[in-house]
């Protein structure tokens, strides 16, 4: 999947298919905040999909993914009180505690067994099966129509950071780019996909 | 290497995606700290990876809901944070295992206990009974881990590097027989130094185990030994629990 720079698409707000669904996390997080197990359970209902699927994507190890899934979920559970509405959406909330899990488990991993390797020989993950995984939900399906709006450099340091796990000294040893281009390049595609979505702060 | 502040700026991204190694990490969250449009920058590519996020959802095993909510039923809350005790909040919101962890040895505790299958009135006795446990669970450093086995079962390990000690508990691990035990191992690149055998397990559980002389660097595994255990291992570890 190769976009040629600047192709057209780039900049156009995909509507969101679900608006006023993150207020109710947000609810269903004040009552778990005040020990509602029931909105617990609901909770983990609207979560337990996406928490996995993420950590999943960035483990892969089915047994280690579930294992930090369960810390996730238990997290949310023992930490709800401390989320705060106006620093951010719930959902957000959720995910960066589950990709900085997940980021956790890999490092340490890399760390005991890869030691000696050098980032360049990492194997390197296939950025462009996000395409494929993505199933035909309208979310997936925007995300992947914005991505694509993306240059190849941007989208590949994008997904190997996001989805490899990998620290952005590592992207650049795996893409045989210099250090400053990936930072830029990171940023860029982030901004793009940013407003490719509609996201707005 | 010292960078300008616009490079600093230039790292929004690469923070929002966790990928910032640990030393510009610590520049980059200081710079953050007064930088409310590199603030707002990182709001929105949080947002944005989040949409990222749910574009590969999937279905978890059917078992994890079942474990989460028992969890949840024996798992204190922390205390919202109110005016005036909020420390100077590197990371904001987003809590990270170790401080998360550390922060309170109650939460820990109940945690570990979560964890290992023990009820609150069994810890708060073997905490009563051994206060070394009760420091390695309350140790600022303390570490938890939780690691299938390949012969079945859960390990959870709670280490503290600080009291150089461990606790260890497992569930779901097949009962020996023959007179058979579980033996715990430190692990270092110069060897294994035995670090003691796992109680008999009851309800398909063993009972928190403390093990001492843990040294940085080390990894814990089990494996299984004759009665009484031996000065090395004779098996193949069934599981490692890496420790850093």
């Amino acid at each position: 999947m190769t976009t040629p720079p600047g192709s057209g698409a780039a900049a156009q707000p995909v509507p969101d298919p679900a608006p006023g669904q993150d207020e109710d996390l947000a609810a269903l997080l004040g009552h778990v905040a005040r020990g509602d197990e029931a909105a617990f359970e609901a909770v983990y209902d609207r979560l337990a999909r996406p928490v996995y699927g993420l950590i999943r994507k960035v483990v892969r190890d089915p047994a280690q993914s579930e294992e930090v899934a369960q810390e996730v979920l238990l997290e949310i559970w023992r930490t709800a009180t401390r989320f705060d509405a106006s620093r951010g959406s719930a959902m957000t909330w959720v995910m960066t505690i589950a990709h900085r899990r997940a980021i956790d488990r890999v490092r340490s991993v890399t760390a005991e067994s890869q030691r000696e390797q050098k980032a360049g020989q990492l194997l390197p993950p296939d950025p462009d099966t996000v395409a494929d995984t993505v199933a035909s939900r309208l979310d997936a399906e925007r995300v992947r129509r914005c991505l694509s709006s993306l240059t190849e450099l941007q989208r590949e340091s994008v997904t190997l950071a996001y989805y490899g796990g990998y620290s952005y000294p590592q992207v650049a040893a795996v893409l045989g780019a210099a250090l400053g281009t990936i930072k830029t390049r990171i940023r860029d595609g982030l901004i793009r996909m940013r407003d490719c979505l509609g996201v707005s702060w | 290497m010292k960078l300008r502040r616009h490079e600093l700026h230039e790292l929004t991204g690469a923070y929002a995606l966790d990928a910032l190694p640990g030393p510009e990490l610590d520049r980059f969250e200081r710079h953050l700290g007064h930088c409310p449009p590199c603030g707002n920058e990182v709001r929105g590519f949080r947002e944005t990876a989040t949409q990222l996020a749910v574009a590969v959802a999937a279905d978890p095993p059917a078992t994890l809901k079942w474990r989460v909510l028992a969890a949840v039923r024996v798992t204190r809350q922390l205390p919202p944070e109110v005016a005036g005790g909020r420390r100077p909040g590197r990371r904001g919101w987003v809590p990270r295992l170790a401080t998360g962890l550390a922060a309170a040895g109650v939460a820990v505790a109940v945690l570990l206990a979560v964890l290992l299958g023990v009820t609150r009135h069994q810890l708060d006795q073997a905490r009563a009974q051994n206060r070394a446990v009760a420091a390695v669970l309350a140790a600022p450093d303390a570490r938890l881990a939780t690691r299938a086995t390949s012969a079945g079962g859960v390990a959870t390990v709670v280490a503290a590097q600080s009291r150089r000690a461990l606790i260890i508990s497992t569930s779901g691990l097949p009962t020996l027989t023959g007179g058979k035990v579980y033996e715990l191992w430190f692990l270092a690149p110069s060897g294994a130094r035995r670090a003691g055998l796992l109680p008999a397990g009851k309800g398909g559980k063993t009972p928190p185990l403390l093990a001492s002389g843990l040294l940085p660097g080390d990894s814990v595994a089990l494996t299984v030994e004759p009665a009484g255990g031996t000065n090395q291992p004779t098996t193949k570890p069934i599981v490692v629990v890496p420790l850093r």
